[in-house]
């Protein structure tokens, strides 16, 4: 039987709430939840036709616990057709971190994967991405995006501003509350920062994927033991005038039946700032043998040129053409976004 | 006679814009901090470090907490400029990117020097930056031997 709420116990409930918030506000004054979201319209010729769309509305929470312990949480909601309400919600971040000393720091918990610039930069900060889309590199799933798992991290060492990461963590195939096998991946990472605004960085990454685990499209089943071999290198520079960032990643991945498949995906990016606006480019490249049991085996060339607008550092308007060129053919793409921090 | 308005609005707005970026250039900053963390004097280099987030602690240890004026105060624009290079939305992009990583701890950024102020005396380790005024009692932090930026 459905009861009705009279206006009366409304006015009470909005009150107890508005109570509650502002008690949680007053004992949390080191927490700040902060956002961004997209929303985008555009043309594709895959399917000849003109779309609104909305993009991810990602949340994430800081909060200082204590003066060595601090939590970041992030989660994203976002439109998912199989889904009973049409959405889903994904937990992309639960990290802790207890600073050891100085600016070395032990972090536990789901984190991105410290593989490469992008995805420790932006991941679904889609305010800073210099472009609409992700690299094919990300999007192709050639890097692990998240790891669960520990790592020690430093950063902003000496002269060069070294940073370094090492990670164990589950690995692919994993889920976020257990291992698949008894195989933990290591991600070691180092990057410096030898000038204002110019990052550079390697990593290597490395995993044992059981026969079993869904490929990285996760539309196969894996059907052997793969130990796989990630070496990425990047380098980063967004200064006042000119931006770079170009970034690859090498994968070697290893099986009885194949022996040693050798893929390769990159992209290059360069953009010129004119005051607010800024005309962008992005190559991106990908190879991937037949043989290949874990990647889906394939050539792809993208091309990728548009235009941002920096309204102000919380709202971004970017304008983008797209030319993909792969075994299954070609497809062009018109975007316009507005991307928002809140 | 919305023509003469239009262009009145506009000379307005013009001469405002000027003169708050002409007040933001000539204001003299000083860094004060807390008695426990800072040292009394820092060079140039040092301080960029501490205002970047690229240091989280003092040497004594002491956890370190940046204060700033909001980019919207002149004091916010005048230290978006000289102590980091950049306009004050620069400024606020560069610590959400830095948050968002996971890197550090936000800055806490405030509408008047006495808030300002009253953060530093009450939180060890805390840093932040001032206009030069005979309201502002802390002890001002020595930057490459100089009272003032």
């Amino acid at each position: 039987m459905k009861k009705k709420i009279s206006k009366k116990a409304c006015g009470k409930l909005s009150f107890l709430l508005a109570l509650q918030f502002a008690w949680i506000a007053g004992i949390c004054q080191d927490t700040q939840i902060r956002g961004f979201a997209e929303v985008l319209a555009g043309y594709a010729s895959t399917t000849k036709k003109v779309s609104f769309g909305l993009g991810e509305q990602d949340l994430f929470i800081t909060s200082e616990l204590t003066d060595r312990f601090s939590f970041l949480g992030e989660s994203v909601f976002k439109y998912s057709a199989p889904s009973p309400t049409l959405f889903d919600i994904s937990i992309e971040r639960i990290v802790v971190k207890y600073n050891i000393k100085g600016n070395h720091n032990i972090l536990v918990g789901k984190h991105h994967t410290p593989i490469n610039y992008w995805n420790d930069t932006y991941h679904h900060g889609r305010v800073f991405f210099p472009t609409i889309y992700r690299p094919d590199l990300f999007g192709d799933h050639f890097i692990p995006l998240h790891t669960t798992g520990i790592s020690i991290e430093g950063h902003d060492l000496g002269k060069l501003k070294l940073g370094y990461d090492l990670m164990v963590g589950n690995g692919i195939g994993s889920g976020e509350t257990a291992d698949n096998d008894q195989a933990k991946s290591v991600t070691a990472a180092i990057h410096i920062k030898p000038v204002d605004h110019l990052r550079i960085g390697v990593s290597y990454y490395t995993d044992k994927i059981s026969k079993g685990a869904k490929d990285a499209h996760a539309s196969m089943i894996v059907p052997v033991d793969i130990a796989q071999q990630l070496f990425t290198g990047s380098v980063a520079y967004f200064g006042k005038r000119f931006e770079f960032l170009a970034e690859a990643t090498a994968a070697m991945d290893h099986s009885d039946s194949t022996a040693t498949q050798q893929s390769i995906a990159g992209y290059v990016y360069a953009g010129v700032r004119f005051k607010k606006f800024i005309p962008y480019g992005r190559f991106d490249y990908s190879e991937v043998p037949d043989q290949e049991l874990f990647f889906h085996p394939d050539t792809k060339t993208s091309i990728v040129g548009g235009i941002r607008y920096e309204i102000n550092y919380l709202t971004v308007i970017k304008l983008e053409y797209g030319h993909t060129e792969d075994d299954a053919g070609i497809s062009d793409r018109v975007t316009a976004q507005i991307a928002i921090g809140f | 006679m919305k023509k003469t308005v239009r262009t009145f609005l506009t000379t307005t707005l013009v001469i405002l814009s000027a003169t708050i970026s002409a007040y933001a250039q000539s204001q003299n900053l000083i860094v004060i901090s807390n008695s426990k963390g800072a040292p009394a004097e820092l060079n140039r280099s040092e301080l960029m470090a501490v205002m970047k987030g690229e240091k989280q602690r003092w040497n004594d240890g002491t956890r370190i907490s940046v204060a700033l004026m909001k980019a919207s105060t002149a004091a916010g624009e005048a230290t978006s400029k000289k102590v980091y290079g950049m306009s004050g939305d620069e400024v606020n992009k560069y610590w959400l990117a830095l948050v968002f990583q996971g890197k550090v701890k936000a800055p806490v950024f405030f509408n008047s020097a006495s808030e300002l102020e009253t953060y530093i005396s009450q939180t060890p380790g805390a840093i932040g930056v001032v206009e030069e005024s005979p309201d502002v009692k802390s002890k001002p932090v020595m930057v490459d031997g100089k009272k003032t930026l």
